[in-house]
């Protein structure tokens, strides 16, 4: 590691000497007036260009992106060759593959000499944003909002927005954020049961409570009943294939951001996430201090023992999950974002509602995955002209826009014509291409502000989308019990930050390392829940942990 | 002054070798020597970007290395790295001699070449697609587990198992370079002078006798040398194969230093300092290491790196 640094720091330095001498005066920035009366710089009217033709082609931009492997470079992109015409702010982009950029990020900061404008997909954390922004690298946005009119209205309608984005050492805003509201994203999971399979085990007399009629979207059972099922599942030959022992009754992806074990949790009333971290009226808590959680774990591992949920579930990758679905039927239940990318045959598999526990509860995971990325986009202190690149960078925020950043320009995925509603209105697949190929081809993502108002008025959500929407409407949301919220982007100071780092690390791994042992080892005794108890208070400082984000969360929620 | 003018002289008839090894002295400076001035990081609260010497640079003394022995990892983090590292030690470093000494003391030449060529290609096998081979081999659903489902056996889940994480890392790196590492050892046995054995055979020495006494000896210098090399490098194994085969399950046997120091360093808030902080703090520990080696072996042979 040490090795690996200097040779960065050394790359670092040999790159800002043949660097050296890069900037002329030409690209000293002028000041807006002159860039007013010279270029034509207007930023008032968000459908005019914002320079004129001389501007056009005097001042230029250098942003610096990655972009996935099947993109388009930028700068071929349709999107961003209208954006051109449309605004005359010339940007030339410098693309790299995200996992190039990935090793490289920490490079491009540290090259102060020769940084490029600004970064787009930036991926700042909270963290390297507050950090860097104390040492005068990033430039603060905030005050320039005059030159972003779409920019400051979401900020002015949205202050939850906002708040999420003020750095809390100087008030200021020093990225901008990826806005995507389809409500996807707090509950990562659904439960889908194979319900000829379920047929079969009512059938059989096996499961009590439950008619066959009762098998559609939206079934209720408790846990006991859903236990029966599965062990009819594991015991019998229910794909006919003449193994009684390939099947696998309930599946998940331990531990991914989505169709992960937390729902089940949900039997407990326990609203769990990967963090264990919850907002509950107001208050930062932590599922794993409560002793429902104990209660919850054992109940689940006995399932593990009993071989209901197969261990697989433990060890295998999303990638392993997904390809062993198709084929042969052997996924009894499991949780998922959709079924439709899990099994070869959708139309087996209905959406259950949370399972009921032992005690009658029935929640689900409240994941703390956020809908509103901060630090998607960052813009160095020393880029001559900012106000242009902000005006034009503000165009990104316009609805119209923002379906096209997201999905694809007009032209190639879109019509040119609207529909009645002045929707826009898709355009048919070129020849052997899917939808998802032909977006990631043509569309760069990222800044974007996609809400209710663009899905009533400017772009249709995706189908899929629309269809996991209305489950989750169906089957989840309701489920999520009034109070509880997830603990999304907060903001922290630079003393928190520091607990953070020292204290967040080992806390995860220990509550990991326990947790997985006792799900897959039959269980956790009472002496072992004390002592965990006692470590949690102790050894990993979890109560410390907890204030940073309590006093973060207070000041979001004061805003 | 005659010591001086020797020394001068020396050079002048040499001087074609010493500017033939310019350049390896030049690209072992630049890129082994130069770069340790960034240890200095592990002195600082630094970020990218941060001039390594100047004005406002912000000096924090030894903070960074108080935090890592108070730290709750500090422990596990030595013993893991350790265990793992002897353990394959004890194992990797004898087994290439041994292989070598087959090897050698095979009658058909042609069988023992094509034996060496089996035995070094795993070498070139990459770490993503060895632990890969792993999955495959010992996932739940893997063939070794398909196995032991059909012999009656239960499931295990290898990779689950903070028990088998050890015994699977060492077993595969030593399945991978056991035939590399015997590359070294076959050259010195070739060297042996066919004589000897000729009389040794003469003297009635049997096989193993012959291996013992003529051609042991013979690869003893270059044993004790790379023995020395192997205990300066015990605690710097890598963190690539560690973090690829690393679940929740093994977390608390498969953490080491050199997979914590990237996840502090990289990951998560990036702590820079903190993480140089650690590796520099590990690399004394070899440093120390290495220094005993030499002593010991300068003592009880005549072998040494210095």
């Amino acid at each position: 590691m040490k090795k690996a640094v200097s040779i960065l720091v050394l790359g670092a330095m040999v790159l800002s000497l043949t660097a050296c001498g890069g900037k002329d005066a030409k690209e000293e920035g002028v000041q807006v007036e002159q860039l007013v009366s010279e270029y034509g710089f207007q930023w008032t009217d968000t459908k005019a260009p914002i320079l004129n033709e001389k501007g056009a082609q005097e001042i230029s931009f250098n942003v610096y992106s990655s972009k996935n492997a099947s993109a388009l470079d930028y700068n071929d992109m349709k999107i961003m060759q209208d954006l051109y015409e449309s605004t005359n702010v010339n940007v030339s982009w410098e693309n790299v593959s995200e996992s190039v950029y990935s090793q490289q990020k920490n490079l491009i900061l540290g090259n102060a000499a020769n940084r490029p404008d600004a970064i787009y997909h930036a991926g700042m954390g909270a963290g390297e944003i507050i950090k860097y922004a104390k040492r005068n690298v990033l430039l603060p946005i905030s005050d320039y909002l005059e030159y972003m009119p779409n920019f400051s209205k979401i900020l002015e309608e949205r202050p939850d927005i906002k708040s999420q984005l003020i750095n809390v050492e100087d008030g200021k805003i020093y990225s901008l954020p990826r806005i995507e509201e389809m409500g996807l994203l707090q509950n990562p999971n659904i439960l889908f049961l194979n319900k000829e399979w379920a047929k079969k085990a009512i059938e059989a007399g096996a499961v009590t409570g439950v008619s066959v009629a009762d098998l559609k979207d939206g079934i209720n059972l408790t846990s006991s009943q859903m236990e029966a099922m599965l062990r009819y599942f594991k015991e019998n030959d229910m794909n006919g294939n003449g193994d009684a022992n390939d099947e696998r009754p309930m599946n998940f992806v331990y531990n991914n951001w989505q169709g992960n074990q937390c729902d089940l949790y949900g039997m407990f009333g326990l609203n769990d996430n990967l963090e264990h971290r919850i907002i509950v009226d107001g208050k930062v808590s932590y599922t794993i201090m409560d002793d429902r959680f104990k209660e919850a774990t054992n109940f689940i591992a006995n399932w593990v023992t009993q071989g209901l949920i197969d261990k697989v579930s433990f060890e295998q990758s999303q990638d392993n999950f997904l390809a062993n679905g198709k084929g042969l039927e052997i996924y009894g239940a499991f949780y998922w974002w959709e079924s439709e990318t899990v099994v070869s045959n959708p139309e087996h598999y209905i959406v259950c509602n949370p399972l009921i526990g032992p005690n009658g509860d029935q929640t689900v995971c409240v994941s703390n995955n956020p809908e509103v990325s901060t630090g998607e986009v960052i813009i160095f202190n020393d880029c001559p002209n900012v106000e242009v690149l902000l005006a034009y960078f503000d165009r990104y925020y316009d609805p119209e826009i923002s379906a096209q950043i997201n999905y694809g320009p007009i032209g190639i995925v879109y019509e040119e014509e609207k529909d009645e509603k002045g929707m826009l209105v898709q355009k048919e697949l070129p020849a052997g291409m899917t939808t998802d190929e032909l977006r990631l081809q043509n569309a760069p993502l990222g800044i974007i502000y996609l809400s209710d108002y663009a899905w009533n008025n400017v772009v249709h959500m995706e189908p899929r989308a629309k269809l996991r929407v209305e489950r989750l409407t169906a089957y989840a949301t309701p489920f999520v019990p009034e109070g509880v919220k997830p603990c999304t982007n907060l903001q922290f100071s630079l003393d928190e930050l520091n607990t953070l780092s020292n204290y967040e690390t080992n806390l995860n791994d220990y509550v990991r390392t326990n947790l997985i042992k006792w799900l897959t080892k039959g269980g956790v005794s009472d002496s072992e829940w004390e002592s965990f108890q006692k470590d949690l208070n102790g050894k990993v400082n979890l109560p410390e942990v907890q204030k940073v984000y309590q006093d973060a969360y207070d000041r979001y929620g004061s805003k | 002054m005659k010591a001086k003018k020797d020394r001068l002289k020396h050079l002048k008839e040499n001087y074609p070798f010493l500017i033939m090894l310019l350049p390896a002295v030049i690209v072992v400076f630049l890129f082994s020597y130069l770069p340790i001035y960034g240890i200095l990081i592990a002195f600082q609260d630094f970020m990218p970007g941060d001039k390594i010497f100047s004005d406002t640079t912000i000096w924090v003394g030894w903070n960074n290395f108080k935090r890592f022995f108070t730290d709750v990892q500090f422990w596990p983090l030595m013993k893991n790295t350790f265990l793992l590292c002897i353990e394959g030690f004890l194992i990797g470093f004898p087994l290439p001699i041994l292989v070598a000494l087959m090897l050698n003391a095979l009658k058909g030449r042609k069988g023992a070449k094509y034996l060496q060529t089996i035995f070094t290609a795993p070498h070139f096998i990459s770490l993503v697609v060895l632990v890969g081979m792993l999955q495959l081999f010992f996932g739940r659903y893997g063939l070794v587990n398909n196995i032991a489902a059909n012999l009656g056996a239960e499931r295990y889940s290898y990779f689950l198992e903070s028990s088998a994480f050890r015994p699977l890392y060492i077993l595969s790196s030593n399945w991978q370079d056991f035939g590399w590492s015997a590359v070294i050892y076959i050259a010195a046995l070739s060297n042996v002078d066919p004589q000897q054995h000729e009389a040794a055979i003469m003297d009635g020495a049997s096989r193993l006798q012959r291996i013992r006494y003529v051609d042991f000896p013979a690869i003893l210098p270059m044993v004790s040398v790379m023995l020395i090399m192997s205990i300066g490098g015990l605690m710097g194994v890598g963190y690539e194969k560690a973090l690829l085969m690393q679940t929740d399950g093994n977390l608390g046997v498969s953490e080491l230093i050199a997979t914590y120091v990237y996840k502090r360093g990289l990951t998560g808030v990036p702590d820079q300092a903190y993480a140089t902080a650690i590796g520099l703090f590990n690399s004394v520990i070899n440093v120390i290491l290495l220094i005993i080696a030499n002593k010991t072996s300068k003592k009880f042979s005549e072998n040494s790196l210095w």
